[in-house]
């Protein structure tokens, strides 16, 4: 009981000496003098604390309408009736009822068999007799406003008759709420409650201790609290970095490269002639504004020229067609990774070397659940004395156990236009199955030459977006990218 | 990347043993770099990803590469073409608009249904995807029996010569069948400009095409009924010509017909197509060796390159091979290396995990970018990745500034998605606009790329990355904002100083630059309704966005 007594909200203690073995809650409301929304509260409290419970009931009373007010007095549009064919017989035009309810007037008394139609209306026995009857509608229309439990058989009957008219009665549902005591409260009405309880704790109390001594009021700890919402890092964003620190663990360099490039670094320093299908307009974005953009120094431009043009100095044919430094120039947002490795392979590297770029790549196409229209791809590049073809099949199956969490892998010959030879890497993934993890290849020596590299290089790309969708929990791919606040709100741990 | 209907009934045919789906599947098809992508009763759709080689653009060209994988043949098959007395004159008018034809006859087909449709599907394939939309190649097939050697090759005035186009009634001008028939239409731009259209005429003067329009009616149509066939490829490369001749004469031969010679007459010199002898290329064995990474005996590189159509001639200090004639995609050793891999099988080989000491190492800007990242949730802020693509309606008009240079897409497939982000905040009040029902207050912020226009920049634009932070909620403030502004930039160790700024995106009198060392660095304020209006945002929003790569610069300074 002492617990109970001490868990009393202020609210709760304004309340209870009014209380008494039943009360309507509205009585209630004018007694305390609380707010209808505090006293609610109070009351809610408290049959949580099982002190009270709250019975409601729900009853049906019929009042006059707005009509019905007006026919208490005037009468009912019948009874009118049938007083004027008390003098005499009357055709329609003659009744002096208003339009709207002559009618009515007319069909109630047919319907008592107080009156006979003809040329003329005239009053039956019945009708005569009725005349110094009150009908059973009037009488109902007297007695309201009344709750349809306790109605008569008669009222019933007035009642089913009146309720088909217009705006005589109405019918209003009442919700009333009574409070009853339970023995636990018959209990408490008799506990002192007057005491001081400290509510909340303030830096006075704390400085004069005038806390020291007195209780603090006890809360309901199973209490239900409005949802709050932390702060969070984007959970591709987390994703994408768990990858970057894989590859950082694999001794990878990260590069970067601006979002819009020349055709120069997206095509022509990989090798990919200008007139190749991929770099019309289908297949990739161009620019309405700004249009042209810078080559690097004459050496390098001319170096890449003679590669296309016969080959270079590689030894092979090239592709044997004039090559355009304007179509070079052109601009266009970065089509794919490798166009960052491009950059940083003009820029220069160390020999021995393992890059890798997480870059925003663009693509022509319509944004749904299953494409974007810009999106991450992870590339790379390696250097070394040592590399041929096995040992990028090593690599590859490094990154598929590593990055992946696969179980097997598979290879399939691919054509890429930078790399020959060129493979396409499958992984299986325990629970996604077999999954097209990515391509990669070792560039061409018409790529590599121009730009004094000697040693071969191993070319990689990565499709991470559907391990991330794993991850994440989504089927819609627009949720890397996700505009919905909810989602990003819930908990999860990357 | 073509993709090519083949029926199994007929490739088993061809080759002479069963392929199934199965088979193909399993390892065949990985000769070819094809990938199955539909099927319908006994055709098969594939993919061929090697887009630069036309001869297996064919249930023909498929089932030559094959066959060594089925069966016992090994090496180059053997084509010959027989002499004849067809002629073409090359006049020298086709000079400046379409050098370059090569041309051969075909006898003994039994032309089927079947057939005709392999071969349109070819001819359609080779002058798409080999003959660049037909700017490089375009070919011509004709019914020999109708047109008369010799045939002359010139090109003439658009309205200097009449013919009935392919499908048509009436004969047209040259012109005008630019102007009217549908192929016309799609293909004027390749003529675009020039003064003279080519033409092809026979002996009796009958037009018999106007490559690489259309065909005359009179004598390019090719039905059930044709017996023998005239094949003709006209382009701006004579090699090309000559590849996209040998794919289809070949395929046809492999079909029981044969071929005939033509003699192209080009005034100085004169060539003989189609010609059938192998091209060559020399491989060097220590760059198979050290590209491949495996050992390989002379035997097994003979076994590997036969398997893969190959002969191999020499094989003294390097590999002599040979490949047939209509392989175009031999540009240098690398590519023979490749087909000695795929023919080893990718699968047999044991990866090697290279042993590369190298040191690890993020970019030292994209870790300042994490920091600044990983500093906000602590706020309770929550951090968005929005895309950059984005439209001039939301960049200005809704943000309610002035239009300025921005970044915009000449063919974007949606007017939504037509220009680069020039700052973030478009993108987080387009957020708040997408998230009107979740509860309040949303705090969010993106640390991400936007691109600006600089004329004087190697690629005429700088990606710069920017911070952006924004709260909606009924108690959004100036205040508040710069409560988070002074957290970051105090917590890097910057003295700032926030200056009045007029911005329309901004309340009046609420809004400021950010400076530091009297260099802006960012704005802050709280959005002008009408901006929230524009994004149909019901709770006031403050925010403020900053240039991180001027920060950097100022941190490493």
């Amino acid at each position: 009981m002492q617990d109970l007594v001490h868990s009393l909200h202020p609210l709760e203690r304004k309340v209870i000496p009014f209380l008494k073995s039943s009360i309507l809650f509205e009585e209630l409301v004018e007694k305390t003098k609380l707010q209808e929304a505090e006293c609610i509260r109070a009351v809610q409290w408290l049959e949580n604390k099982e002190v009270l419970k709250i019975k409601t009931d729900i009853k049906e009373e019929i009042i006059l309408g707005s009509l019905g007010k007006k026919y208490l007095q005037e009468k009912l549009p019948e009874r009118r009736l049938l007083e004027q064919l008390k003098k005499k017989k009357l055709t329609l035009q003659e009744i002096d009822v208003e339009e709207g309810e002559k009618n009515i007037a007319i069909g109630e008394l047919k319907k008592k068999a107080a009156i006979s139609m003809g040329k003329e209306i005239e009053l039956t026995e019945i009708g005569k007799k009725l005349l110094e009857k009150e009908f059973l509608e009037e009488k109902f229309l007297k007695v309201l406003p009344k709750e349809t439990k306790d109605f008569t058989d008669e009222e019933k009957l007035a009642f089913e008759n009146l309720k088909k008219r217009k705006e005589i009665i109405q019918i209003e549902t009442i919700k009333t709420k009574t409070i009853l005591l339970t023995e636990l409260g018959k209990k408490l009405l008799k506990e002192k409650l007057d005491f001081d309880l400290i509510e909340t704790l303030s830096p006075e109390m704390l400085k004069d201790q005038s806390w020291k001594g007195k209780n603090f009021r006890k809360y309901d700890v199973k209490i239900n609290v409005p949802k709050t919402y932390g702060g969070r890092r984007q959970p591709y964003m987390e994703f994408l970095n768990k990858i970057k620190l894989q590859l950082v663990q694999l001794g990878f360099k990260e590069m970067n490269g601006p979002l819009i490039e020349t055709e120069f670094y997206n095509f022509d320093v990989l090798f990919q002639p200008q007139d190749h299908p991929a770099r019309t307009w289908t297949d990739t974005y161009h620019l309405k504004h700004p249009t042209h953009g810078k080559l690097p120094n004459d050496l390098v431009v001319n170096r890449v020229k003679n590669a296309h043009e016969e080959g270079g100095r590689t030894g092979s044919t090239g592709w044997g067609y004039k090559w355009d430094p304007e179509i070079a120039r052109q601009l266009m947002p970065r089509a794919h990774g490798t166009a960052v490795s491009a950059r940083q392979m003009v820029k220069g590297i160390e020999i021995p070397c393992k890059y890798f770029t997480i870059s925003r790549v663009y693509r022509p196409d319509v944004l749904d659940a299953t494409h974007l229209i810009e999106f991450n791809q992870l590339d790379g590049f390696v250097t070394d004395p040592s590399i041929s073809f096995r040992t990028l099949l090593g690599m590859l199956k490094l990154f598929a156990i590593e990055i992946a969490g696969a179980e097997d892998v598979k290879f399939f010959a691919d054509y890429y236009p930078f790399t020959e030879p060129s493979v396409q890497i499958s992984a299986k993934h325990p629970q996604l199955g077999w999954v097209e993890l990515g391509g990669a290849g070792i560039f061409r020596p018409e790529i590599t030459q121009p730009l004094n590299i000697d040693t071969p290089v191993m070319a990689w790309g990565l499709g991470i977006d559907r391990l991330a969708m794993f991850k994440l929990g989504i089927k819609d791919i627009r949720y890397l990218f996700s505009q919905d606040l909810k989602w990003l709100r819930e908990p999860r741990i990357i | 990347m073509p993709t090519i209907d083949i029926s199994l009934k007929d490739i088993s045919k061809l080759i002479g043993k069963e392929v199934t789906r199965e088979n193909l599947e399993q390892e065949a098809l990985l000769w070819v770099k094809g990938e199955i992508d539909g099927e319908d009763g006994d055709t098969l759709k594939i993919d061929c990803k090697e887009s630069n080689r036309p001869d297996l653009w064919s249930t023909e060209g498929m089932a030559r590469a094959l066959s060594p994988f089925y069966t016992k043949e090994r090496g180059i098959r053997k084509y010959q073409a027989q002499p004849s007395e067809v002629y073409i004159h090359v006049d020298r008018t086709v000079d400046d608009v379409r050098p370059f034809i090569t041309a051969a006859v075909i006898t003994d087909l039994t032309i089927t249904e079947d057939l005709l449709k392999q071969l349109i599907q070819l001819q359609e394939k080779v002058s798409m995807t080999f003959g660049r939309k037909r700017k490089t190649v375009g070919l011509g097939i004709y019914d020999n029996d109708k047109i008369t050697a010799p045939l002359t090759y010139k090109a003439y005035k658009p309205t200097e010569l009449k013919y009935i186009p392919l499908g048509f009634t009436k004969e047209m001008t040259l012109k005008e069948v630019l102007e009217k028939h549908p192929k016309g239409i799609e293909y004027a731009h390749l003529l675009k400009g020039h003064e003279r259209y080519p033409v092809i005429i026979d002996k009796n003067n009958i037009v018999a095409s106007m490559p690489p329009i259309t065909n005359s009616e009179t004598t390019g149509k090719v039905t059930e009924k044709t017996k023998n066939l005239f094949l003709e490829v006209t382009g701006t490369n004579l090699e090309d010509c000559k590849v996209a001749l040998n794919v289809m004469a070949c395929a046809l031969v492999d079909r029981g017909g044969k071929v005939h010679e033509v003699t192209i007459d080009y005034g100085k010199e004169r060539i003989v197509t189609p010609d059938f002898t192998p091209k060559k290329i020399k491989v060097k064995f220590e760059d198979i060796e050290r590209l491949t990474g495996l050992k390989l005996t002379l035997k097994e590189l003979k076994e590997l390159l036969e398997r893969f159509c190959y002969d191999v001639k020499k094989a003294k200090d390097c590999l002599e091979v040979e490949y047939p004639s209509f392989r175009q995609d031999i540009l240098h050793p690398v590519d023979v290396i490749e087909d000695i891999l795929i023919s080893y099988g990718f699968n047999n080989i044991e990866p090697v995990i290279p042993k590369i000491a190298t040191r690890g190492e993020l970019s030292e800007f994209e870790m300042f970018c994490e920091s600044l990242r990983n500093a906000l949730p602590g706020l309770g802020a929550q951090e968005l990745l929005n895309f950059t693509l984005t439209n001039k309606e939301t960049l200005f008009k809704k943000m309610n500034i002035e239009e300025y240079g921005c970044v915009e897409i000449a063919n974007p497939v949606s007017s939504r998605w037509s220009s680069i982000r020039s700052f973030i905040l478009p993108s987080l009040m387009e957020f708040l606009e997408n998230n009107k029902t979740q509860e309040y207050p949303q705090q969010i912020y993106e640390v991400g790329e936007i691109v600006i226009i600089d004329e004087k920049a190697e690629t005429g634009t700088q990606t710069v990355k920017h911070l952006s932070w924004a709260l909606a909620d009924k108690e959004a403030n100036y205040t508040k904002a710069k409560q988070v502004l002074d957290f970051i930039l105090s917590g890097l160790g910057l003295k700032y100083e926030t200056i009045d700024e007029e911005n329309p995106s901004f309340i009046a009198g609420r809004c400021a630059k950010i400076i530091i060392n009297e260099k802006k660095y960012g704005i802050i304020g709280e959005i002008n309704p009408v901006v929230l209006k524009n994004f149909s945002l019901e709770f006031p929003v403050c925010a403020f966005e900053l240039n991180v790569n001027e920060l950097y610069k100022l941190r490493k300074a």
